[in-house]
């Protein structure tokens, strides 16, 4: 590739990282000429301490007392009214979302609710209703994976007509996103292990779906050497700050690069297989993304044979013959899988059958695939895929990776040129 | 300065694009009106759509049509009954019953509920003209889709199937991701779909 025919990037969130980031909020809020931020959360991150070491951070300069903590695992539209609905009482200015994909998606509803009026984010559905300029919202991500401090959707769920919204906007975008390793300390390691798992994704299918650009190229090879190289050292050490403010940047670099680039069919089957089974994000994208690069291979190869160098290194990169590199990265990725599920013991599923829930129960049962396979057809990341992907090649593909089995070559539907980007 | 005051006068090949796209857009149109009637595939990827529910095609801009511009050479009616009011589109609406059917191409007093809206005649040219294949397009944003975006994936997957029935297989190989495999559908499928379809789309 010299450069696609076309493409499109946009990232503008202004990004602070480090060990001590947290405490220059207050001067960057200072300079958005906001000064009563409403904080938005859930029940976990405060009781994990983490709002408190926020306001430890910036005590003195700024007071943290407005606080909505109710954001639960799948958030809806009822949640965003509500947080917009606190921001307005309390005379609030700006937002700071503290928390992963659900806390921050729907701090960037809430703030579309709290800039532009109404009462509800129903007023906003449908697309590009978001069209000025919204309040100040700052980003502290807990975990290092989902990457939404980068994207330009929020995801809010309707429960009452069981849908998923989308609201896409260059304005929902946040204005800082602050990374600093004191917030992922206390998560467990099986947590670590998925959502580090899950930038990885990001980056890969940033880097091999259709959509890929130079920009977009640049964070993903990037995001990808640092997983590789710190995600098995802070599972080891999970006191390895150094180790975690990396990871925190890699989800980061990660979400730019998808963000302006797409993902493809791991997130197809991750985002249906989430919905249907309620598996959490991170998981199933460890589990599918080695059948992800599998199934496209023999689409697009070379591109994938790439990701090898940031993923396992020059030496083994160099050893390794041109026409090998794919099959080396996918089986480097099932090495990272079976060494996190050691690590944690056994709490790092590697295939879908290995899912288990509280109690012990099967959460993904071989009778739900043919349900996933059809359903996948609804979701967006489907257009992106190099390779096409049909029920029938969903199914091929859930059938391996319920199994455990590597992706049987043989039997995936070929009939495309090499892609073109 | 009122910018309308100063149409852009177009040269003839644009004028060539144009007929093709729209022959193309009505084509298609007819096309999938008579597979959604005659193909399970196709069927069934419409059924995902919801009922009494409206589907635009159309190249931007909506009112711009250029021969708007050669409109007082015109016989009166052409202008009067709106013919050439809208540019180039057309509609697909599927009625409370879930029936498909082609509602030609003048969106007056029809709420839409999909619009595929290509940016340009060149980009409409470029993906109708097989150049570009709908994934590609889309990825060069070549359209945009206004409402809901999982209804546009539907309506991308039954253009890929009517593609493949419509076109040579050197042709719709550009078209599409992937040619269906023999297993996937069968040389009669494809030709028996074929033959009545552009016999069905062209007569009635
Ligand atoms: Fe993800």
């Amino acid at each position: 590739m010299l450069l696609p025919g076309f493409y499109d990037f946009c990232c503008r969130v202004r990004i602070v990282s480090g060990q001590n980031a947290l405490e220059k909020i207050p001067a960057m809020l200072k300079k958005m000429k906001a000064h009563t931020p409403l904080i938005v959360t859930d029940k976990g991150v405060v009781g994990a301490g983490l709002v408190d070491v926020v306001r430890a951070a910036v005590a003195g300069e700024l007071k943290l007392s407005n606080v909505y903590d109710n954001v639960p695992v799948d958030s809806d539209y009822k949640i965003v009214d509500e947080a917009a609905k606190i921001y307005r009482q309390k005379n609030c200015d700006s937002i700071i979302a503290i928390g992963g994909g659900s806390v921050i998606d729907t701090a960037k509803g809430a703030n579309i609710v709290a800039s532009l009026g109404g009462d509800t984010l129903l007023d906003y559905e449908g697309f590009s209703a978001v069209k000025r300029k919204l309040n100040p919202l700052v980003v502290i991500p807990t975990t290092a994976g989902t990457g939404s401090e980068m994207t330009l959707v929020a995801v809010i769920a309707d429960p009452d007509r069981k849908i998923k919204m989308l609201f896409v906007s260059y304005f929902v975008l946040p204005d800082l996103a602050v990374l600093d390793p004191r917030m992922t300390k206390t998560l467990p390691d099986f947590l670590t292990a998925s959502t580090a798992m899950d930038a990885m994704t990001h980056a890969c299918e940033a880097y091999y779906c259709l959509e890929k650009n130079p920009l977009s190229d640049s964070f993903a090879l990037r995001a990808i050497r640092i997983v590789s190289e710190n995600l098995l050292k802070v599972i080891k050490n999970p006191a390895d700050m150094e180790g975690r403010l990396a990871l925190a940047n890699a989800s980061t670099m990660a979400g730019a690069s998808f963000s302006n680039s797409m993902v493809g069919l791991v997130h197809n089957l991750g985002h249906t297989i989430g919905a249907i089974c309620h598996v959490p994000h991170g998981t199933a994208m460890s589990i599918l993304l080695p059948y992800g690069l599998e199934y496209n291979m023999h689409r697009c190869g070379e591109v994938i044979g790439e990701i090898l160098l940031p993923l396992a290194g020059s030496e083994v990169y160099a050893k390794t013959k041109k026409e090998e590199r794919p099959g080396k990265v996918v089986e480097f990725i099932r090495k990272m899988n079976n060494y996190l599920h050691e690590a944690t013991g056994g709490r790092h599923p590697r295939y879908l059958k290995e899912i288990v829930d509280k109690n012990g129960a099967q959460v993904v049962t071989e009778s739900l695939l043919p349900a996933i396979a059809e359903a996948t057809m609804q979701d967006g990341a489907r257009m992106a895929n190099p390779e096409e992907f049909l029920p029938p090649d969903a199914m091929l593909v859930l059938e391996h990776a319920w199994e455990g089995k590597p992706l049987d070559l043989g039997k995936v539907n070929k009939g495309g040129k090499k892609i073109k980007y | 300065m009122n910018i309308n005051k100063y149409p852009q006068i177009r040269p003839g090949k644009k004028l060539f694009k144009r007929v093709y796209v729209a022959i193309m857009l009505w084509t298609v149109g007819k096309a999938i009106q008579v597979a959604a009637k005659v193909d399970k595939e196709v069927k069934e990827e419409l059924a995902r759509l919801p009922n009494n529910f409206t589907l635009r095609m159309m190249v931007a801009p909506e009112k711009a049509f250029p021969l708007f511009f050669y409109a007082k050479t015109l016989p009166a009616f052409v202008v009067d009954k709106g013919l050439l009011f809208y540019g180039i589109q057309m509609l697909l609406h599927k009625d409370k019953e879930g029936k498909i059917k082609y509602l030609g191409a003048d969106p007056k007093g029809k709420k839409v509920d999909l619009n595929i809206v290509f940016k340009n005649i060149e980009a409409a040219w470029l993906v109708l003209s097989f150049q570009e294949s709908t994934a590609t397009a889309y990825m060069h944003d070549r359209f945009v889709v206004e409402g809901d975006l999982v209804h546009s994936l539907t309506f991308v997957r039954v253009l890929d199937i009517v593609e493949v029935f419509l076109l040579p297989k050197i042709i719709a190989k550009l078209a599409v991701k992937r040619y269906p495999k023999w297993s996937e559908m069968s040389p009669l499928r494809k030709f028996v779909k074929r033959v009545v379809i552009y016999i069905r789309a062209y007569t009635f």
